[in-house]
């Protein structure tokens, strides 16, 4: 494997999971106790350095799945390949992060048909990329949209990054936007110079917070449902 | 589905675009005929822009072998690798505990990065 020679220094296998404390609020823990998020200082203190997790992972799962009998003209390892793109790609697990991309397949067992059933189910071993940035990332994005809670960012993939208004560089003040209804303009006020905050402006920001909220079961918001939320300060 | 392990491993943004290369991302204008999502193309335009469009593996493997008189961690040499900061006002934020692990050797530490990643100047000067 070709990358097989930069991953020996950057790997850190020793790493216990139970040492990960995930910054993240949850209301509903899908295993059933659920936990509290450690509190946050600015200050970042060691735990940053246990982790030892970046912007981009490699996850393992496992996964069974059934392989419809129209794509076993296919050889296997596309077939399978395909399906577990078309299950996991640009899409968030809860609690992981956004998957990426198929990274490699590990192992496929199986390939027993059920009865009543047509297709084969396999038992596939592989490795996902996921995005999700640690607390206390620093990371450049653009700016998206601002309104009076503060800005939107964007990093093309993924644009639900929020810098709430509490959390802008201060002191910062909003003045309503002429051109477009319910945005706002921000400007920072930094040795008595104004910085206008606008445009297609790469900022970098310090991730704060990583939140996963429960899928709603009404759609009561008018605003498309966000799986992923990431909070952050500039 | 199961998570059989939650951190395999983590990823440089080269390492990301590199996979995302090997798979066909770089050759496609058209964007269609390459066996990549259309997300995934996204996660490459992004990489594209930023400081690891320019690095190799060997660039990184020579940063890293170097980097040890300094004692950095494994995450704070992913995340130098990453943003590739180009001065000491940017490497301050990445590294905990600066001045007192590393006192007046800062500079020399940007120096290396510079050294190291030499075009990063010139990608991020004739951006836009």
């Amino acid at each position: 494997m070709q990358h097989k020679q930069i991953r020996v220094h950057f790997i850190n296998s020793r790493r216990p999971h139970y040492f990960y404390s995930p910054p993240f609020t949850t209301t509903v823990h899908r295993c059933g106790a659920a936990r509290r998020p450690p509190p946050f200082t600015f200050h970042y203190p060691h735990s940053n350095f246990l982790r030892g997790v970046n912007m981009f992972n490699l996850t393992k799962l496992e996964h069974t799945l059934r392989l419809e009998p129209h794509l076993l003209t296919l050889p296997l390892n596309e077939a399978i390949k395909g399906e577990l793109e078309r299950l996991f790609v640009d899409k968030i697990i809860a609690k992981l992060g956004l998957c990426i991309s198929v990274y490699d397949i590990e192992s496929i067992d199986g390939g027993f048909i059920f009865p009543n059933e047509g297709a084969p189910t396999y038992t596939v071993k592989f490795r996902l990329i996921i995005f999700r940035p640690f607390v206390g990332e620093i990371i450049s994005a653009r700016l998206k949209e601002s309104n009076a809670d503060g800005l939107r960012l964007s990093l093309g993939f993924f644009e639900d990054i929020y810098i709430p208004e509490l959390l802008m560089p201060e002191p910062s003040e909003a003045e309503p936007d002429p051109e477009n209804k319910g945005q706002v303009k921000w400007t920072w006020l930094f040795n008595d110079e104004k910085y206008l905050i606008d445009g297609v402006d790469e900022i970098r920001f310090r991730v704060q917070n990583i939140k996963f909220p429960e899928i709603p079961r009404e759609q009561k918001d008018p605003k498309p449902f966000a799986p992923m939320e990431i909070i952050v300060s500039s | 589905m199961k998570i059989l392990k939650e951190n395999a491993g983590p990823l440089t943004n080269f390492e990301v675009l590199d996979f995302l290369r090997s798979r066909g991302a770089a050759k496609d204008p058209t964007r269609v005929l390459a066996s990549v999502a259309p997300s995934e193309f996204k996660v490459y335009d992004y990489l594209e822009h930023t400081a690891a469009s320019s690095q190799t593996k060997e660039s990184i493997t020579e940063f890293a072998a170097k980097c040890k008189p300094y004692k950095l961690t494994k995450s704070e040499i992913i995340n130098i690798v990453n943003i590739r900061p180009s001065s000491s006002v940017e490497i301050y934020p990445l590294i905990e505990n600066l001045e007192a692990r590393l006192e007046e050797s800062v500079e020399e530490l940007v120096e290396l990065v510079l050294q190291v990643f030499p075009s990063s100047e010139e990608q991020s000067k004739s951006d836009e």
